[in-house]
């Protein structure tokens, strides 16, 4: 049979090609840029150098004019500092009289400025009366040299040295952009091979796969399908052909032995027999004639959702890094609240309609189709982000962001419709995985793409981008199948009643799986991540970017661990284990911002974040199956599951609230130990909750 | 050439060009946002000096509206950088009150110039025009109360000209790199996808053979081996099936 990673074996090859391949193109790229930015940045700032030096005499030549001796000056040394300060390329200051004697001097003194000092034709410039400068290579430092000269009165020269390395400090930035334009590149080239080639070859060789094992039981029933004219589609269709002929010679023969039979009497009849036994035992065999529909699992439709939810997710999360930076700068006073919540007010809200939307659409959607909701969503999804792009101020920009939340609901929901439409019990989880992968490469994509773009063209040419692309998921899901596949036989899902939600928020079992795990999970979340780490770093003096990063740490880390996570915690059947260890690791992060402030400690707090969470996530949820079967059982799964998912996301809306007031209170880094020390609590009560007998792995969950 | 080939090869062309086309425009706006820095960084420099004069009137008890020497003080500074195309102090309700061009004086200012100096968290502010770009210091007195606005006025041309010079230099390189890549990577990935497109040629072979009764002359050693085998020994399980039922068709007469 086919290996199971055969085609993955293959991505992985092929990725690390072309992330060769990219590599060096990067190299090529960056190096040139060197080039480009040597030329071009050094005169420049050596002009500035000349500035700088030309007010810095002023200042000198203020104070001799008072009578002050020219070598005995006062804070000369502390006006350095003072340029330094505000001119990190500059690495050294120096003064020196008409003999080239350093008589003030600050910063790292190149190896070889004496002697430059001493050179007859830098010496010559205290006899200048124009505005001159003159810049040398000395050492590892271009030193620019300004004369100082009172009414022709030559007192000596102002040197000013420009640490030749700056532009290496300038490039290391654009550096770590590269990196994670690399990371970037290599999660989206999986994504375009699973786009372009993998869905296909995977449906195909699915499709393959299946066929094999169809016929070794026996069934050699015909699919009337549209084969794909590439290799795999050519080898299925000889697959068909040989079918047919099967279905050809077995009609035949049936006919035939029929006919016989109709017009066989007596003796003849009984020779007959023997044959009509072998068309009994075939039959019994083998299956032959036209396959039913219902067998088609339509895998190659399932995987066309992939590359329009990735596009659509993708828009959403490209804002992540500088969403609340771009409301801090539309900011209107709302009386009676605090700046701090007015930033975090279109994130709780966008959680919020996401939150309470999702139950309810998930049936509007079957009802219009998957494909109409998808693009209603999408639709709507796109003018908000154009409206977000042209806000005028919060007001309006709340409205736009309510309107992307709302696209982003009915898509979320419509598109996970279609997979659960399109999957059997034997492929649900295959569907999901699909489903999910492309949500989890979009998080990683997503914000730091987002950050560097809204760094380089600002934020409102950024959620432009956003709308474009929530225009090409338009484009692709309208390539997605118009006809719907829902059956009269399927159940209709419906949003979980009041009853069943008061009921289960006094269930005990399942608030405690809720209201200690999932909940204080998504709080950390939203409030950490979409809230205090966009904001944090930017009040820090860090760029938007330096935040995508960040969060593309948090998003590496789920990709990488969650897998491991989720298939170690089915195996060991401890999942409560994982939650707990999940959520105390997530707790400690924050903690760390007690250690230190330094940005060093912030990114351990993403990355302690993300790992708590990767170990947490997988296990919640199947907790529930796990250890609430009473309440399924009254209540049906889609009830408690909805009820579970609607307090997740409720945890989700009331992330950035908890941040925001805590920020008033205890400032950023006071909210980010304080909302860790609150999961950090709930992971140790979810752990004493747990330890009891009554919480060992049920049997039935295995 | 196989289409899964050329479909790869496509990817690559695409990730690619995404990834080149990223490290260009990043190095491009990197480039641009330091130049601007610089020159801005520049400007403000000579409009620290006039900060500091202000300053020192307003220390000795001058009023903000009536510091007599200010414009020549402007138009001294202007003077000291060849850059710099005018420079305005003006009030907080955007009316200028001191400028190196007398008929400037009582105009109002562009309401994105008393915007920009609002937002700015620190005393430093610029906004960026079409044909001029502005430094602005927030002029403040010792009870750190902002009594007015410096604006310095700077040619966009010496930026603008900068960044078109090394755009062009990058892209060029940006290009170059791609063009590169573009005739490597096939290469690279035909020879990686080699054993894959053996596999498939195996796999096809063998279906194109699907109804031969005889196994020796199959291609071997393919991932799909197995699958092959089973689906052979499938359809010959049916055929003879088919056989023994069309035999004792036959016999039957």
């Amino acid at each position: 049979m086919l290996e199971k990673n055969y085609l993955w074996r293959i991505y992985w090859r092929l990725a690390g090609v072309i992330m060769v391949c990219v590599v060096v193109a990067l190299a090529v790229v960056s190096y040139f840029s060197h080039h480009v930015f040597d030329q071009e940045l050094v005169p420049e700032t050596e002009q500035k150098a000349a500035t700088v030096g030309a007010s810095v005499r002023a200042l000198v030549l203020k104070a001799t004019s008072y009578g002050i001796d020219f070598s005995q000056l006062y804070g000369v040394e502390q006006t350095f500092a003072e340029v330094f300060e505000e001119n990190p390329e500059f690495a050294y200051m120096a003064i020196t009289n008409t003999d080239g004697n350093v008589l003030y001097t600050r910063g790292t003194e190149p190896i070889g400025a004496r002697t430059h000092f001493r050179n007859a034709v830098v010496l010559q410039m205290a006899h200048e009366t124009s505005e001159i400068s003159k810049a040398a290579r000395v050492g590892q430092q271009y030193i620019v040299s300004v004369p100082i000269n009172d009414n022709g009165k030559p007192l000596g020269i102002l040197h000013v040295g420009i640490d030749a390395a700056f532009v290496d400090h300038v490039l290391l930035e654009v550096l770590l952009d590269v990196v994670v334009v690399l990371v970037v590149s290599l999660f989206f080239t999986l994504e375009l091979l699973n786009f372009m080639a993998g869905a296909r070859l995977a449906s195909g060789l699915g499709e393959f796969a299946r066929q094999v094992d169809r016929m070794r039981a026996g069934d050699f029933t015909a699919t009337a399908r549209v084969r794909a004219n590439d290799e795999i589609g050519r080898l299925l269709r000889r697959i068909d052909s040989a079918i047919d002929h099967l279905n050809v010679r077995y009609e035949f023969l049936a006919g035939e032995l029929q006919d016989k039979l109709r017009t066989a009497t007596g003796a003849r009849r009984e020779a007959l027999k023997p044959a009509q036994q072998a068309f009994e035992t075939l039959s019994k065999r083998f299956r032959f004639g036209a396959a039913p529909e219902a067998a088609d699992l339509d895998e190659m439709n399932l995987n066309r959702i992939r590359a329009p939810l990735f596009a659509f997710i993708l828009a959403e999360e490209l804002t992540r890094s500088y969403l609340p930076s771009y409301v801090n700068q539309l900011l209107v006073t709302i009386p009676g609240i605090s700046p701090q919540v007015v930033i975090g007010l279109p994130i709780m809200l966008f959680m919020l309609i996401v939150a309470l939307g999702q139950p309810y659409l998930g049936s509007w959607s079957e009802r219009v189709g998957r494909r109409r909701a998808m693009l209603v969503g999408a639709i709507m999804a796109t003018v908000g982000f154009a409206g977000t792009a042209l806000a005028y101020n919060l007001y309006d920009l709340i409205l736009w962001r309510s309107l992307c939340a709302l696209g982003y609901a009915m898509v979320f929901v419509a598109a996970q419709g279609y997979v659960l439409d399109r999957t059997g019990q034997q492929n649900r989880a295959q569907g999901f995985a699909l489903f999910i992968g492309a949500i989890m490469v979009a998080t990683v994509c997503g914000p730091s793409i987002g950050g560097i773009l809204a760094d380089n063209i600002g934020y409102r040419a950024s959620f432009g981008v956003s709308a474009l692309m929530a225009l090409v998921s338009i484009l692709a899901i309208n390539r997605l199948p118009t006809v719907e596949i829902r059956t009269a036989a399927m159940k209709p899902t419906r949003g979980p009643r009041m009853r069943e939600i008061m009921a289960l928020l006094v269930n005990r079992r399942f608030m405690t799986l809720t209201g200690l795990a999932a909940m204080p999970a998504k709080i950390i979340l939203t409030g950490v991540c979409f809230y205090l780490v966009p904001l944090y770093i930017v009040s820090i003096g860090n760029t938007s970017a330096m935040a995508g990063r960040m969060l593309m740490v948090y998003a590496v880390m789920m990709v990488l661990i969650v897998p491991l996570s989720a298939s170690l915690s089915d195996a060991t059947m401890r999942r409560d284990r994982y939650v707990s260890v999940g959520l105390i690791i997530s707790g400690l992060s924050g903690l760390l911002l007690l250690l230190s402030e330094s940005f060093l400690v912030l990114f351990g707090v993403v990355f302690l974040l993300g790992l708590g969470q990767a170990l947490s996530i997988a296990a919640q949820s199947a907790l529930v199956a796990e250890h609430c079967q009473d309440e399924i059982r009254i209540y049906g799964n889609d009830a408690v599951y909805g009820v579970y998912r609607l307090l997740e996301r409720l945890g989700n809306a009331l992330g950035p609230l908890i941040a925001s007031l805590l920020v008033i209170v205890w400032g950023y880094q006071g909210a980010f130990v304080a909302i860790s020390a609150l999961v950090l609590f709930c992971g140790i009560a979810f752990t004493v909750a747990t330890h009891g007998s009554d919480w060992q792995p049920a049997a039935v969950a295995q | 050439m196989g289409t899964i080939r050329v479909r790869f090869i496509i990817v690559a062309l695409v990730v690619s060009f995404f990834a080149v086309g990223m490290a260009a425009f990043l190095n491009y706006f990197k480039y641009k946002s330091t130049i601007s820095s610089i020159v801005r960084s520049r400007v403000l420099v000579i409009g620290r000096n006039i900060e500091n004069s202000v300053q020192a009137s307003l220390s000795v008890g001058m009023q903000f509206m009536e510091i007599g020497t200010m414009n020549a003080l402007l138009a001294r500074e202007r003077a000291a950088d060849r850059l710099i195309q005018g420079i305005d102090v003006f009030d907080h309700t955007g009316q200028v009150i001191y400028s190196t061009e007398r008929a400037r004086v009582g105009e109002k200012v562009p309401n994105v110039w008393t915007d920009a100096a609002a937002r700015s968290k620190t005393t430093e502010w610029g906004t960026e025009g079409a044909d001029e770009y502005v430094a602005g210091i927030s002029l403040k007195n010792n009870f750190d109360l902002t009594v007015g606005y410096l604006a310095l006025r700077y040619s966009s041309e010496e930026v603008e000209r900068a960044a078109k010079a090394a755009g062009r230099e990058i892209l060029l390189a940006s290009i170059f790199s791609f063009l590169g890549i573009a005739l490597v990577a096939p290469l690279a990935l035909i020879v990686v996808i080699r054993r894959f497109e053996r596999d498939l040629r195996a796999l096809e072979a063998a279906a194109s053979r699907l109804e031969d009764r005889n196994d020796a002359s199959l291609p071997a050693g393919s991932a799909f081996d197995t699958a092959i085998g089973n689906l052979r020994s499938s359809l010959r399980d049916a055929n003879s099936s088919l056989d023994d039922l069309r035999a004792r068709l036959d016999t039957a007469g």
